[in-house]
Formats: structure tokens, sequence, C-alpha cells
């Protein structure tokens, strides 16, 4: 199942850069402005949108939008 | 056909204003104020279109509140027009010290009565030439960070038509993100996995147990009242709530100190900030490891939440158990993985975490586990409009005079790279040598703790 489109999307509203110009390997902290509250709020709508529920300690360790979109794959798969 | 006006339920955070409202017995305790004058001549004719403007931009200045129905309960709806008159006051013949003093005296009244605008606005002539406006509000409006918004919108509107700069972007729909709000408060598996996350920390935890800025001696006073020597909360002031405010300005030097040690150590200020209370409050009770402290958080991180205006800023209790020997640094971190937890489980009503905790430890009415109460403030104070970023500002929050807590602090940056440590106390119990000794050891605390991040917490404890 391909989510990028709307993972993108969910993406777009925290940042200013639209979601065709983002790229996997772009960091949240440093490229896209994430502050910690606003990732964290972003992870909890990831679990609303594609009705998953993330191991905390995972989603902590990720960094960029290839390696959370990689999350989502791996848990809407199973 | 008859029009029906859509009615809204309120958000948990405009919920922990009314029921403070109501604890409380005044709406004082809801307001929230602040003038913004520029040193320059301003065309008023234009500013009261542009405020007029600004009313129907932003919708939640539009909002009402019914009359509470028999339980007590109100709802909201905002109605689609609000066309008054900007009234003009005219303080340029006093001292500035004059004229904040009678702005100090504005913020202290009252919005009283359903079905009204729920703010005042004034446009100002202010001494030494500054001019601009003077806005009086409830909170359930809005919060800080909405009416930092607002101003600048505002400003914006004012050079856009004064000096053809560009028109300010649309501002978000205020209802269509209220509704959004309710929604998500309404999801049943959302709600169940934040109660789990707060019942798993009470279950894993136990009982919080309360810390006082002046020590244990108030824990003891609440034992000794409630006849029970087990008590772990102490009682809140609910009849004085006359509030004084002291503040304190960290130089830029020193705060860069602390801004890159955050930076360096990916940790965020409002961490750093907590580490540094709850370890003055630790030493101050005798080296106790269970500390919490009421943090608020801003909930806002989309644009949508950015721009929509409303009260969006809510607490949640900070709860940590850190044992002496821990570094400085992992306790650090220790905060920020609760608080990490704590923002994704943030769409939680916390006076659901209050209840349980009344519910399963029985606690006297009117006593709590906290004393300290945090906002951090990460929003840079000065307008970001290249029209008016060379003009003298004149911008003061006036405290509503009435505080349910017993020290609120709010940090926030100056303009010249510094931070504003602004501690609005009850006078009831706390005096200001209780804020200035808060201050000088959490500044001890903090630069003995970044220049020494192995050092332990008791030995910082010691040291300072």
């Amino acid at each position: 199942m391909d989510n990028t489109v709307e993972f993108k999307n969910i993406v777009a509203q925290y940042t200013e850069i639209a979601a065709e110009d983002m790229t996997d390997d772009m960091r949240f902290r440093e490229d896209l402005g994430f502050s910690s509250l606003d990732f964290m709020s972003f992870l909890g709508e990831l679990e609303d949108t594609f009705d998953v529920e993330l191991e905390q300690e995972d989603a902590l360790q990720v960094r960029t939008l290839g390696e959370a979109l990689e999350m989502l794959d791996r848990m809407t798969e199973e | 056909m008859k029009y029906m006006r859509k009615e809204y339920p309120l958000t948990a955070a405009q919920n922990m204003h009314y029921q403070w409202i109501r604890e409380y017995k005044t709406q004082q305790v809801s307001g929230v104020s602040s003038v913004a004058a520029l040193r320059s001549p301003l065309d008023f004719g234009l500013l009261k279109k542009c405020i007029q403007l600004e009313i129907e931009r932003y919708g939640c200045l539009r909002l009402r509140f019914t009359k509470p129905d028999e339980n007590g309960d109100i709802r909201q709806y905002i109605v689609s027009k609000d066309p008054r008159d900007i009234p003009m006051k005219d303080l340029s013949g006093m001292t500035m010290k004059e004229a904040d003093d009678l702005m100090q005296s504005w913020a202290y009244e009252t919005l009283d009565g359903n079905d009204r605008p729920m703010f005042d606005i004034y446009m100002m002539k202010l001494p030494e030439g500054y001019n601009g406006f003077f806005i009086h509000m409830d909170h359930r409006l809005i919060d800080s960070c909405g009416l930092v918004v607002m101003v600048n919108d505002l400003m914006q509107l004012y050079t856009h038509y004064r000096f053809g700069s560009e028109y300010p972007k649309d501002l978000a729909d205020f209802e269509k993100v209220l509704e959004s709000d309710l929604k998500k408060a309404g999801n049943e598996k959302r709600f169940a996995k934040d109660k789990k996350f707060w019942d798993d920390q009470l279950d894993a935890l136990g009982e919080p147990l309360y810390s006082d800025i002046q020590g244990p001696s108030v824990l003891e006073a609440a034992r000794k009242k409630h006849g029970d020597p087990q008590l772990r909360a102490a009682d809140i002031e609910r009849k004085q709530l006359f509030v004084a405010v002291k503040d304190y300005v960290l130089e830029p030097a020193p705060t860069k100190g602390l801004i890159d040690f955050c930076m360096n150590h990916q940790l965020s200020m409002t961490n750093l900030l907590l580490l540094g209370i709850r370890t003055y409050l630790s030493k101050v009770n005798d080296g106790q490891e269970d500390i919490t402290i009421e943090n608020f958080i801003s909930r806002r991180s989309t644009h949508d939440e950015w721009t929509s205006g409303g009260s969006r800023t809510i607490m949640f209790p900070c709860r940590t158990v850190i044992a002496p020997e821990t570094s400085f640094m992992e306790a650090a971190y220790e905060i920020q993985n609760v608080q990490n937890r704590i923002y994704m489980h943030s769409n939680y009503d916390p006076a659901l975490i209050r209840e349980k905790m009344k519910r399963r430890y029985h606690t006297p009415e009117d006593t709590v586990y906290e004393s300290c109460y945090l906002t951090y403030q990460p929003m840079p104070v000065k307008m970001d409009n290249p029209f008016l970023k060379d003009i003298p500002m004149h911008n003061k929050w006036f405290a509503n005079g009435a505080a349910t807590k017993k020290m609120y602090l709010t940090v926030s940056h100056t303009e010249n790279g510094g931070m504003n440590f602004s501690y609005h106390y009850q006078t009831a119990a706390l005096t200001e040598k209780d804020m200035e000794l808060l201050y000088y050891y959490m500044m001890r605390i903090l630069f003995t703790g970044i220049s020494n991040p192995d050092m332990s917490i008791g030995e910082i404890m010691e040291t300072v």
C-alpha cells in the first residue's frame, strides 16, 4: 500500500515546504523545522489517519521523511 | 426559515479557564491584556478600519458564550459580524508609568455575562509619541500566542493600506479548526490511548508528592490541617488571589549559553527550564526525588493551528522521579522523554487526570500536587514586519491581578537576545524574596549543569 501522498500531505501541514518538493532525506528537525511538540503531534496524526499504533521508542529514533515513511509502510502492512 | 446558530461545547483548553472562573467565582482569572504601540504617528482612521477588518478575519474574536445551563455548563458560538466602534483613549499627557498603571487597572476588569462580545479594544495615544492599541480579552477566546499572531496580522493590514506592503496571508478559519479539535477530542481510539498513557503513569509511580517553593513546611501544614500524616497533596489558595509580578532579565551572553547547550544536545529549552525548577524544588524539599510541575503547552503545530487563533494552551503535569546520583544530562533527557510522551497525548483533557487522581487517592477538596507552573514562549516578541522593524515599540502584557496558581513562571525571549523570567506569584503566601531565591538558584543550577553535564543532580544541589 502506498502511503506516500497522504503522508506528505500531512507533513505539509506542519512546514512551509510543499508536498511535491519533499525528499526522503529531509530531516524533520533540521530541514523541516519541526519542534518536539510538532513531531509528537505529527506521530499522533499518523496514528489516527492510518489507524496504526506506533512503537514510541522506534518512532523517536526517526530522523528523516524516508525513515518515517518506511516505518509507516511497515505498520500498515502488518 | 429561522436561522439556527451553530453551537459547540468548549474545548478542553477553554474548559480549563471556564472551570477556574467557576471555582474562583470571578471572570478576572480568565483575563488577558496587552498594549502594542509604536513610537510613530498613526493614521487612527485607518487603524480603526484595520481593527474592524481584523475582527472579521480572526474568527475567535467573534466568539460568544451561552448562559450556563442547569449543570453550569456553557456552549460557544461564533457571530458573523461584530460591527463595533473602536474608542480612542488619549493618555499622551501622562508619564508612561501613569499610562501603564491605568492600563493595568483596565486589565483587572471583568467581562461578565453571556451572549456578549468577550473583549474590549481601544486605540491608544500614549506618552512619548507612542500610538497603538490596547486589548483586554477573555482567555477562552485566545491565548498569548494567538494574541501575538493577531497583533502581527493587524499591523500587516495597517502597513498594507498605509505603505502598500503585501496584504497579509489568509488566516485559518477558526470555526473549522475548532470543529477539527472537537472531532479529535471525540475520537474514541485516541481517547483510549491517551487515557491509558496517563493511567499507566499513576500505576507505575503511584500517588504524586507535593513539593513547595518554600520547602516541606507547606505540606506539613496541610497534613496537620487535614489530620492525615500521610497526605501527599497541599492546599491551594482560594480567597486571596492577588498576584504580584517580578521580572528578571537574563542577559544575551548567558542566554546564548543556554540556547547553545540545548542545540548541541538536541534538548528543548522547556525541558532545560523544567530541570532547573525541579532541581530547585528537590533542593528545598530535603532532596525529594518525586517532583511534579505543571507545564503549559501551546498545542500549535500545523499552519492552521498557528493562524486560527483561539485558546489552545493547556497544562499537563510533568512528573519525574530523579535520583540524586543521576547526571544533569541524564536528568535532562529523562524530562525530555517524559515531555515527548506528554506531547503525543496532549489532546487529552487534563481535568480528567486530576479527577482520576482525586478518585484514586481521595485527596481533600482544594488540594494539589504542584506549586510551580511554567510557560515557555519561544516566539520572538519583535513584530515580523519590515515596515516596522526599526520603529521603537511599547509592547506590554498586563497581569489580570488574580492568580489561580501559587507561582506561574513565563519565560520569553527579549528583542536583544536575552530571556525574560516573569514570576507571577500569589502574595497570600509568597514574597518577592521567594522569587529572588527561586530565580537565583534556578540560574545557579542551570549554569552549573550546562558547564558540568556529567555532574550529578545531588552534587549540583550541594554545590549551588
